[in-house]
């Protein structure tokens, strides 16, 4: 199969140019205001997720005030209709986003790079299957299945986390088997075959550390793809209701949402400004790692 | 290159067969093992044992599982989908009621997003740095990262109830019977508000790869030589960077004609659109067993046909690809 | 019962106590609309169109096949039972103009009206009662079936015009399950024939007598009705057209009806009360009946089958431990009242007050625990209850996880969806605690039995899910189900009522009421019926 028709299929596709891992990508990631904004960004959320419980102590569904009560200096933020405090939920519910996207991007991740790696690798019938494999789960409608095994099994964070994680990987891994078959052929990997390295050193050593980078460009796509559909899971009432997340909050203010609006507008616009800065660094990194773009001045 | 397209075709088709036939196995199992049983929702909050036992046997759902599979796959090969519980017709007829809404919303929708995409990426391309490039790729940022149902509402909230300019849900006036123009107009009122909010995120991927292919192609030898000429930007623009730069596009307004089909899901609750998203959410609630399996078997055939069908395209739009 | 008055939504908003003064400024700005209209409010007119919005897709308008709310909201509207039921939900005449008791109570004869025609021209006869009951009702209609099945001996139809119900013993409930919703006649010569009639053509082109004809069904979308012109009942119905809109999220029913493009909201939120209220152009009536179900009580099960649930003061403890104000207040916003026991204080007939009460009292509760030796671990914790409850039930989840914790009780929350959460209560029986929309019906015989009878204690959904067995209290049931004197009836049933509260097998925690909103040019709607249109009429029909 020519290489153009494994592009995947549902992220940006990042140019799979000359992937040469310079030390100076740090440099360029940096140079790129938008990067470090969304850096600075997805910083703070992830430190207002590691600090929830310490910025705001107790559980935050348990009612403290009176309900319905708009942004006040007692509820920055005002409260909901069981009297709970949106700031406190807010901070909270920071965890739950993040948790859902990152755990969902490393699962499909590390799925993707086993599955494309061998498939890559090894190619003829491995690659065949694994690819027919690929296939087979890019075919199931995502959000679907999602909605039937939420409302059949219940929607708890892990099976949540789970089906994503094994619903993202095929983009992951058609993108790195492409990159490997690609890469196969460079002069440096054949320079390393020539003086008699073993293939899986080849592998490891050689292909893998430069197939990376546009594979963890898309992992960083998935994280703010996975929080999304995390919240309209939760939208729907199928969410982990254990657990305060921002689509839960957007949940419980459907009702409110002319009353009060504060209680939809804020987690709204948390999960906005979260995806947005998953997305930043996303295309800092994809910058910084595909220099061609970037160092080609234009005029 | 075009004598190989039919063997290709051929190959393609006959290796989806097992494809679908996988997705409809693995959904049956998932659909059939939850817990949920489908008799009680029927029969409300009545019924005794020997009703349901008769509402089981009437529906097949006393056999063992892998008879009911072995049952439901003869039926579709026969053209046979069954019946839904819910709408106590046959499957084939309630889903082809929902598929004109959905494929209407849907339709527009990519159209726009993609025509109104592509003509964005090349505004970016062409002034890259500008404030015109700067503010369109804020935009596109916003729109990647806004949850469609939350920015479903918060249209129907400024321009549905506050300004009344739209409708607030559904796809035709409810009072009026409206015929010929007159008609079409309502339902374009209709469609407004759901198909911007679903447009959205397409749009903000298009614009985004299209701006991003075309700056990479015209930074290529063969632009610059063309430009070292003296041929006019424009010109070489529209001529070849632009064909090449839409091949990302097209492999994603591919995925996306598979993605809305369940994307639009959201947006149809938000809006009571009453497509197949809003029809799957609730046969998953009521457990309508062959409607969900209807469904599925619908949808993995478009992925898979779109996919057969962008390959294809993409085929022609690039000649270094070969079918192999 | 049906309080459309406005004296009525103030002496109930009164009677609640300070506790409820939010509720009393909301009764008042509504109960302010109609009596600055009724100045000048004229006769019913005739015409007019009246979009309704429904929450789902009906997919068909048999109401004879199913129980499904949606569906009888639809198609009550086309068709009659051969009893109607008023406000307070007493029979009323509808295909039968009268009827009679046999002393023993065994045989039931009904007279009915000669001037009905079915829409479709055929004459209406006592043959299409005897076919819906013998060819459908008793096999498709699950409340039906299972309600008359075991107990209805024969169907007899002398003339065209009489039928005549022959039970196996007397059967005092009779005449409340024959209304649209539970026992709708549909033509017996359409069905006539047809195989199965639960996937009949006919399902989808309704031929019925009732008030509205079906004009035209987009699946997903909306149902067109239009007036039947020779409906028996004279004068009615007004409205030219009902159109039935299918609109899933509640609030957008409610945007859509602020913003005109709806006149009738049934699936209102007591949530959108608040929303309501800031919106004085719109009005709200509650009613406790609906095709959905009657008299309806938020109901906790304890499973008695666990430790330490089976002990008495354990469950006294859980009870006094539970706000209900604050449910009524944040969940209910208002729209109901705190249950007091199994029998809903609105069917008046048979509730009874003279009922053990637990209110409100943690430190009461903690003392209990504390005999019962349930004493806090290191971390406060006395004792863990898993609470698996439908997602519909979320906001009592939270306030009960919230409120139980406060006495060292923690409470694991399981949100499931509606029929999952009935599999794991009913089947698996994997729980500590159930909560279930009990509804009375319009007889204790139909709703309330079911709930404690020992008999019923089996795995169907809506039985008996504490697995409460009382022989006694069996006793009372049969008893009071095959009694006709009404009072001594109500003695049983209030001696049912006396035992269960003292027993707590069950937490009664709200008697739950429907809340509708619409438009105020229109006026005298039926809240409570699947006939809600019938007599319905708007100012803005034309002259």
């Amino acid at each position: 199969m020519a290489s153009a028709l494994t592009q995947p299929f549902t992220t940006l596709p990042g140019e799979v140019g000359a992937p040469r891992r310079t030390p100076r990508w740090w440099n360029r990631f940096v140079r790129q205001p938008t990067a470090v904004v969304g850096l600075a960004l997805l910083l703070a959320v992830a430190a207002v997720a590691l600090l929830a419980p310490w910025l705001a102590p107790g559980d935050p569904l348990t009612g403290i005030g009176p309900p319905l009560q708009p942004p006040s200096p007692a509820h920055p933020l005002g409260t909901d209709d069981l009297g709970r405090d949106i700031l406190s939920q807010l901070l909270h519910g920071a965890r739950v986003s993040l948790l859902v996207g990152l755990a969902t991007a490393v699962i499909a991740t590390l799925v993707g790079i086993v599955v494309g790696g061998l498939a890559g690798f090894f190619g003829r019938w491995v690659d065949d299957a694994l690819m027919r494999l690929t296939e087979f789960v890019l075919v199931l409608p995502r959000f679907f299945l999602a909605i039937i095994v939420t409302t059949f099994f219940g929607g708890s964070l892990l099976t949540i986390v789970l089906l994503l994680g094994l619903t993202f990987w095929p983009s992951t891994a058609r993108l790195l088997r492409a990159q490997i078959l690609s890469l196969r052929e460079r002069e440096f990997v054949v320079a390393a075959r020539a003086v008699g390295a073993a293939e899986p050193a080849i592998l490891t050593r050689q292909v893998l550390p430069n197939a990376m980078p546009p594979v963890l460009v898309n992992a960083s796509l998935q994280v703010g793809g996975a929080i999304l559909i995390e919240a309209g899971l939760s939208f729907l009432g199928l969410g982990d209701r254990s657990q305060v997340s921002w689509g839960y909050m957007l949940n419980s203010a459907q009702p409110f949402i002319l009353i009060a609006w504060w209680m939809s507008l804020f987690p709204g616009l948390a999960l906005l400004l979260t995806v947005v800065a998953v997305n930043l660094v996303a295309d800092g990194l994809n910058d910084a790692w595909n220099p061609q773009l970037s160092d080609e001045a234009w005029r | 290159m075009a004598a190989h397209l039919p063997r290709y075709l051929l190959r393609r088709v006959l290796q989806a067969v097992p494809l679908l036939l996988g997705v409809l196995v693995v959904n049956f199992f998932l659909i059939h093992l939850a817990p949920g049983d489908p008799i009680y929702l029927l029969a409300g909050d009545g019924g005794d044992e020997p009703y349901f036992a008769a509402m089981r046997q009437k529906y097949g759902l006393d056999k063992p599982l892998p008879v009911q599979l072995g049952l439901y796959l003869l039926g579709v090969v026969q053209g046979e989908f069954g019946y839904s519980f819910a709408y106590a017709r046959p499957v084939f007829e309630v889903i082809a009621a929902r598929l004109p809404p959905t494929l209407l919303l849907m339709g527009v929708s990519i159209v726009l997003s993609t025509v109104v995409g592509v003509w964005l990426g090349v505004v970016c391309a062409r002034r890259p740095n500008s404030p015109v490039e700067r503010s369109v790729l804020v935009a596109t940022l916003l729109g990647y990262g806004c949850p469609a149902f939350w920015l479903g509402q918060l249209l129907v909230l400024l321009f549905a109830v506050r300004l009344g300019w739209f409708p607030v849900q559904g796809m035709v006036n409810a009072r009026a019977d409206y015929e010929g123009l007159a008609r079409l107009s309502d339902i374009a009122r209709h469609l407004a508000l759901p198909v911007a909010t679903l447009s959205v995120l397409h749009l903000a991927l298009v614009t985004r790869l299209t701006r991003t292919g075309l700056r990479e192609e015209l930074g290529k030898d063969y632009v610059r030589t063309a430009r070292a000429k003296g041929l006019p930007t424009p010109s070489v623009v529209n001529r070849h960077a632009l064909r090449n730069a839409l091949l990302p596009v097209v492999t994603v307004v591919g995925a996306d004609i598979g993605t809305l089909f369940t994307g639009a899901v959201l947006t149809e609750i938000v809006f009571a659109w009453p497509g197949l998203g809003r029809l799957l959410y609730d046969a998953t609630l009521s457990r309508d067993y062959p409607l969900l399996m209807g469904i599925f078997l619908l949808v993995g055939t478009s992925v898979i046909l779109t996919n057969i069908v962008t390959d294809v395209a993409y085929a022609v739009l690039d000649p270094r690809v070969r079918y192999t | 019962m049906i309080p459309q008055q406005p004296s009525s939504f103030l002496a109930r908003a009164l009677r609640g106590g300070p506790g409820r003064l939010l509720w009393l400024t909301l009764m008042l700005i509504i109960a302010m609309t109609p009596m600055v209209a009724a100045q000048g409010t004229p006769e019913p007119r005739d015409g007019g169109t009246l979009v309704v919005s429904i929450a789902s897709d009906p997919g068909h308008f048999n109401p004879a096949i199913t129980t499904g709310f949606t569906q009888h909201v639809v198609a009550d509207s086309m068709f009659n039972g051969l009893v109607g039921l008023d406000a307070n939900l007493q029979p009323v005449p509808d295909l039968a103009e009268s009827w009679e008791i046999s002393d023993d109570g065994r045989v039931y004869t009904f007279y009915l009206r000669p001037d009905v025609a079915w829409h479709d021209g055929m004459p209406f006869t006592s043959a299409d009662v005897k076919f819906s009951f013998e060819e459908v009702l008793l096999k498709y209609h699950s409340r039906t079936a299972a309600g008359l099945g075991a107990v209805l001996e024969s169907i007899e139809t002398p003339d065209d015009l009489t039928v005549v119900m022959t039970f196996t013993g007397p059967y005092a409930p009779l005449l409340r399950r024959l209304d649209v919703t539970e026992a709708p006649i549909i033509p017996k010569h359409i069905y006539e024939g047809i195989e199965d009639p639960t996937t009949a053509e006919a399902n989808l082109k309704p031929v019925g007598t009732g008030p509205f004809k079906f004009v035209a069904y987009a699946q997903g979308d909306q149902v067109t009705l239009e007036a039947n012109e020779d409906y028996f009942k004279e004068g009615l119905p007004r409205l030219d057209r009902v159109v039935f809109r299918v609109i899933p999220e509640a609030n957008s029913a409610l945007q859509a009806l602020q913003s005109g493009e709806v006149d009738y909201a049934w699936n209102v939120t007591p949530a959108q009360i608040q929303l309501l209220q800031a919106s004085p152009d719109l009005e709200t009536a509650t009613a406790s009946a609906s095709p959905g179900g009657a008299l309806c009580i938020n109901t906790m099960a304890f499973n008695l089958e666990n430790e330490p649930l089976d002990q008495l003061e354990v469950r006294q403890a859980i009870y006094h431990a539970l706000d209900r104000e604050r449910m009524l207040e944040q969940i209910q916003f208002g729209a109901g009242k705190i249950a007091t026991g199994p029998i809903s204080s609105a069917m008046s007939d048979f509730y009874s007050a003279d009922v053990t009460a637990y209110p409100y009292d943690p430190e009461r509760a903690m003392e209990l625990l504390d005999d019962a030796g349930l004493t806090p671990d290191e971390n406060g914790v006395r004792l863990t209850l898993v609470f698996p409850h439908p997602n519909t039930f979320d906001r009592y989840g939270e306030l009960i996880r919230e409120q139980l914790g406060a006495v060292g009780i923690a409470v694991e929350d399981v949100s499931l969806d509606f029929n999952a959460a009935t599999d794991r209560v009913f089947l698996d029986r994997d729980f500590d605690l159930a909560i279930v929309s009990y509804c009375n019906g319009a007889d204790p015989e139909i709703g309330v039995r079911r709930v404690y009878d020992s008999r019923n204690i089996r795995p169907i959904p809506f039985s008996n899910a504490a697995a409460y067995s009382n022989p006694e209290v069996d006793a009372l049931f049969d008893e009071a189900a095959t009694t006709l004197n009404a009072d001594e009836r109500a003695a049983h049933y209030a001696e049912i009522q006396r035992i269960l509260t003292a027993d707590v097998p069950y937490m009664w925690l709200i008697e739950t009421e429907g809340i509708r909103a619409f438009r105020p040019e229109f006026h005298d709607f039926k809240h409570w019926s699947g006939h809600f249109a019938e007599t319905a009429w708007t100012e803005n029909a034309a002259e």
